[in-house]
Parts: C-alpha cells; sequence; structure tokens
C-alpha cells in the first residue's frame, strides 16, 4: 500500500550492531607523566584588543577550505559590533569536552590524541547538527559547496595565526612546566619533613634559638584553659596571623603537614562520593574553634590539640614517637575524608583554618578571575582543580566573574597556575580591576 | 503562482520525478542513526514518494525531521536532490503559515531549526547543565553575538 507507514524491522538472525561497535569513541588515558609535565593541548588565542577586523584570517583560511579566496567558505569569521567597535574571531576552540562530539550523528568529529578535534571528511555528511550543538557556532557551513568547516589548526601551523597582521591571534601551547605546582610541592615536602621530622617539639609550640613560633588555634586554647595571657605566648603566635595577612592562608595551602597529607591521598583517592548539602556548611569549622577553645576553658586542658590532627603528625616522630603511636590513628581516619570532597576537612572543619581564616579578614591579596579573559566556554579548569571549591563554575559560565571568598582561599595558586588565558591573577585588595578582567 | 505549480516546480527542480526508489539514499541517511522511529514514511525515499504523489506531503511531518545534509544526493544514481525538494516543500510549508514545527530563536526571534532536528541536539546533550541548555536553545548567530558582547 503506498502512503502508508511500515516500520522496518532488523532481521532476527542479525547480530545487532551499532555506531558504538563501528566507531568507538577514543578514551582518553591518564599516564603518570602527566602528573609532571601534563600533556597541554595547543589552541590559537585571540585578543580582543588588538583585532581590527579586517578578515585576513577568514580569506587565508578559505584558500586552504576551498583552494580559492572566498572568506564564506572560511573555518574562522569575525563577528563585528558597530556599536561597540569590537571585533570577534569565532574559531574553533577544541573544547575539552566537545559538545559536537555528542551531538554528530555520524561520530565524523574525534578529538585526536593531540587534543585537536576534527571532522573526519569520510563520515561528514555536512548536516550542520555540529553547528547547532556548538556554544559558540564554530563549525560553518560554505554556502557555495555545503560543506561544514572547521578549524583543524592546520594540522600544526595555522595560517590565520601566521597572516594576522596585528597579531591579535597567537598559536600557543600554554605554560609546558607548571613552575607554581613545582614550587609548591616542592614547598609541602620540605616543610612536611621540616616540622615533622627535623624540629623535635612541634609547630604547635617550637623554640628555635630566640624564634619561638606557636600555632594560633593552640594557643588560643591555652589562654582559655589557662585563664592567663601570657605574652610570650601570645606573641609567638601572631607570626602566623601575620603572615596570613600578608599572604593570605599560604598556611593551609604550603606548609600544613596534613594538607601535604590531603594532597598526598587526593592524588590516589579513586574516586569521589561527594557531601551531602546539610552537612556542607563552611561555618562549622568556627564553630568548632569556639567549641574547641570553650572545651579548654572549661576542662582545663586544650581539647583540640590532643586529637589535632596537624600537631598529631608533628609529634608523631621522634623518640617519644613510640608512646604516640595510638594517637596518630586519627590521621588515616581524617584522610578518608577525601573520599568525600577534595580536602573536606580544611573546608569545613579545621579551626586551625577557621583562626586563619579570621586572620584572613584582614588580607592584603586576593584572586581575581576575569571572565572576560576566560573566553573558552568549557574549559572550567580553574573552579576543577580548586582544592577548597570556592569557584563558582555557574557563574564562569554565564560570563561573570566569581568572587572569590578569601577566608576560605587557601592560596594555594592552582587557578593562577592552570588558567590557559591568564584570567585568574593575584593581586593587591584595594586594586580595582581592569575592564579586561570584570 | 498557485500552490500545485510550486509543488510541481520543485518536484522537477529536484529531480523527484525521476527517482527510481533504489533506496540508497536510505542507506546514507542520518536520520537511521538520530531517530528511533526512522521508517519508510520518515525516509527520503518515501517523502519523494509522497511528494509525487500529491499535495499531502506539505502536511506531512515526516519532512521536518530532515537534517538538510546532502549524503542522499551524493549517493543518488539519478541526480535526485532530497535537500532541494525538502527544503522546498518547507518553504512552501512556511509560506502556508505552517511554523509549528519550526524553532524560534528566544533571543532575535528567527526561525533556525526544524523542531525535532533541535530537539535531537539536546536530547544528546541532555546531561549539559542548564545554562549551557538555554544557550543551546538561541540561534547561532545570536550565540555568536553574546559571545562578541561577553569577550571583547
Amino acid at each position: 500500500m503506498m502512503g502508508q507507514e511500515t516500520m522496518i524491522q532488523p532481521n532476527a538472525g542479525t547480530p545487532d550492531l551499532n555506531l558504538e561497535d563501528l566507531r568507538p569513541r577514543i578514551q582518553e588515558k591518564k599516564r603518570f607523566s602527566d602528573f609532571f609535565m601534563p600533556r597541554r593541548s595547543r589552541y590559537i588565542l585571540f585578543d580582543p584588543d588588538k583585532c581590527t577586523g579586517c578578515g585576513t584570517c577568514e580569506m587565508i583560511c578559505s584558500t586552504r577550505n576551498a583552494a580559492r579566496v572566498a572568506p564564506a567558505s572560511a573555518s574562522v569569521r569575525v563577528v563585528t559590533d558597530d556599536n561597540r567597535g569590537r571585533n570577534l574571531a569565532v574559531l574553533c576552540q577544541h573544547c575539552r569536552k566537545p559538545l559536537c562530539i555528542e551531538a554528530c550523528p555520524t561520530r565524523a568529529i574525534e578529538k585526536g590524541e593531540d587534543g585537536i578535534v576534527r571532522i573526519n571528511d569520510l563520515f561528514c555528511v555536512d548536516c550542520g547538527l555540529c553547528t547547532l550543538a556548538c556554544p559558540e557556532a564554530a563549525p560553518l557551513k560554505d554556502p557555495a559547496s555545503g560543506d561544514i568547516h572547521k578549524c583543524d589548526l592546520c594540522e600544526g601551523d595555522p595560517l590565520c595565526v601566521r597572516y594576522c597582521p596585528e597579531g591579535a591571534l597567537t598559536w600557543t601551547r600554554g605554560k609546558k612546566i607548571r613552575w607554581i605546582k613545582a614550587a609548591r610541592w616542592t614547598v609541602q615536602t620540605l616543610s612536611f619533613l621540616f616540622l615533622v621530622m627535623i624540629v623535635i617539639g612541634t609547630f604547635c609550640s617550637f623554640r628555635a634559638g630566640t624564634v619561638e613560633l606557636s600555632c594560633p588555634t593552640g594557643t588560643l586554647q591555652n589562654i582559655a584553659s589557662s585563664g592567663t595571657l601570657i605574652l610570650v605566648g601570645a606573641s609567638s603566635a601572631l607570626a602566623l596571623l601575620v603572615l596570613t595577612i600578608i599572604f593570605g592562608r599560604v598556611f593551609c595551602g604550603w606548609i600544613c603537614p596534613f594538607g601535604f597529607v590531603l594532597d598526598v591521598v587526593d592524588k590516589v583517592t579513586p574516586k569521589r562520593f561527594g557531601l551531602p548539602g546539610f552537612l556542607k556548611s563552611r561555618m562549622a569549622k568556627y564553630g568548632v574553634l569556639a567549641g574547641a577553645v570553650g572545651g579548654s576553658a572549661a576542662v582545663g586542658f586544650q581539647v583540640f590539640c590532643t586529637v589535632c590532627p596537624i600537631g598529631t603528625l608533628c609529634r608523631s616522630y621522634g623518640v617519644q614517637s613510640f608512646f604516640r603511636s595510638a594517637e596518630l590513628a586519627i590521621v588515616p581516619v581524617l584522610a578518608a575524608t577525601e573520599l568525600a570532597e577534595r580536602r573536606s576537612w580544611c573546608r569545613y572543619l579545621c579551626p586551625v583554618g577557621a583562626t586563619l581564616g579570621l586572620a584572613a579578614l584582614l588580607r592584603l591579596p586576593k584572586i581575581v578571575i576575569g571572565a572576560k579573559k576566560c573566553k573558552k566556554f568549557s574549559c572550567i579548569q580553574c573552579a576543577e582543580v580548586c582544592p577548597v571549591g570556592i569557584i563558582d563554575a555557574d557563574q564562569l559560565r554565564e560570563g561573570i566573574s566569581p568572587k572569590i571568598p578569601m577566608t576560605e582561599c587557601i592560596m594555594c595558586m592552582r587557578c593562577v597556575d592552570r588558567c590557559p588565558y591568564d584570567a585568574a591573577k593575584i593581586r593587591f585588595r584595594w586594586q580595582k580591576a581592569t575592564p579586561a578582567e570584570r | 503562482m498557485k500552490r500545485d505549480d510550486k509543488i510541481n516546480d520543485i518536484r522537477l527542480s529536484s529531480g523527484a520525478a525521476g527517482c527510481v526508489e533504489c533506496g540508497r539514499c536510505v542507506a546514507a541517511c542520518p536520520m537511521a542513526e538520530m531517530y528511533a522511529d526512522f521508517g519508510i514514511g520518515m525516509s527520503p525515499r518515501g517523502v519523494i514518494r509522497k511528494a509525487l504523489e500529491g499535495d499531502a506531503v506539505l502536511d506531512d511531518m515526516n519532512i521536518w525531521y530532515c537534517t538538510e545534509c546532502n549524503s542522499g544526493t551524493d549517493v543518488c544514481p539519478q541526480g535526485v536532490s532530497c535537500r532541494d525538494l525538502i527544503r522546498g516543500l518547507r518553504a512552501i510549508a512556511v509560506e502556508d503559515n505552517r511554523m509549528e514545527n519550526l524553532r524560534r530563536c528566544p533571543s532575535c526571534g528567527g526561525y533556525f531549526a526544524a523542531v525535532p532536528v533541535e530537539d535531537f541536539v539536546l536530547g544528546r546533550l541532555r546531561t549539559e547543565p542548564e545554562n549551557v541548555i538555554k544557550l543551546l536553545e538561541i540561534c547561532p548567530s545570536c550565540r555568536r553575538e553574546i559571545y562578541l558582547s561577553r569577550n571583547t
């Protein structure tokens, strides 16, 4: 019967093959060397301040796609805002998790090992669904031939970068070695060894010659329990507070031996389970601090210090450590909280961090993330690497610069290190944001 | 020009009248991967057949599933351009004010894609966060404008 709709059923005898069997997706493998020198996919960085909208990139790109100068056939498009006199080169950003790959019905788009997202012409049927799925609508339809063109970075030597007369396009690999990362791990390891193994006495209160340092939280409890203000002890506790005021909570990110343990545990944690919402209260650690100080006043000795993981670690090494090994049980117990969220101890509970957080109310530096500079839609790397999770990824996606609560920030500078667009920066707190950083 | 003449024009200009129903276009059509209920009615061959029968094809939902790729034309031995046929049929349907199968951009108000096609894309990306979906519901050129105003 003509016009009658019938469903074509596959034969029962044939094996049920689908696209996944024919063209399986490339799975990204993690290598051990990624830890030291992470592979960075290269990309074209566009500087709107330099672009004059001349269209040279379109012209030179079209010679590669269509073998003639026809800007409409190019893989790049310059969009102009006449009112403001600004231009934007719409280019494939080679996203880390490309949406076009998901949307492509024939699975013609794939991301290579080198990070370049390519359209395979053998499979592409020019349907244009990738344009609908791309946040920037970067795959472009050639009106002459009907083909879909998308930037493939000219397989390593982009013509548009070479011919841009104003230098608005730059071809960059990103930083090859992350210096901040290397420095932080070195400092963390050294201070761990120093505080745990070399300094006899503990971080909680140690004396080297005339220099005396003590933990501010321990000192607060000490004052509360003894009821007397020991000036020498109080002044020695100030050193850490002053450090915090000048640099932010660098102690938590760079020095704390327990923080180091957590960071190491974090590297081997296979999976994170997350926390239920009602447990996620960053104010809880101030409650713990108040409880520790109040408890010390009531009981008459430093309550929290007996279970403090930082102090326990510091006391664990040396002659008397034999007697204290039972105490050390708190460390693996708290390290297991890494399974919930990264540094969940530091985020929600640590009273030492709470004391430093109070000091950080007076801090001098701040971290700014300028959403205008961070152009890449799906690169929320700063929010991903932030160990205390204070960068709002949703705001970044909407193009709003997130406000970073510096009382929570542990100044590990992972975001500064990771950002490929130099959008995350350290500034003094009184510095106003430049237009590009807003 | 009368509507029947217009449809006839499209039948001729797209070469649909020469269709021999070999079914190569059906084998090449990406809609087979996209829609679970891909059948004879939705396939290019079915649409061509229906277009040759009369103007009932304009009321048929099946003309709105096409992605307007060119793979059917590439393999056709008779040179029938099923894309041009469907484009033409859609144009006539739009002239008759049948807009319900076109997705309207919430930003500029223009029509930019057929509803089933856009639904397929959003369905594939349904695990994405809400703000991404919201951005993808806007038409491609408006998205570029958004990036232009946001990033420069």
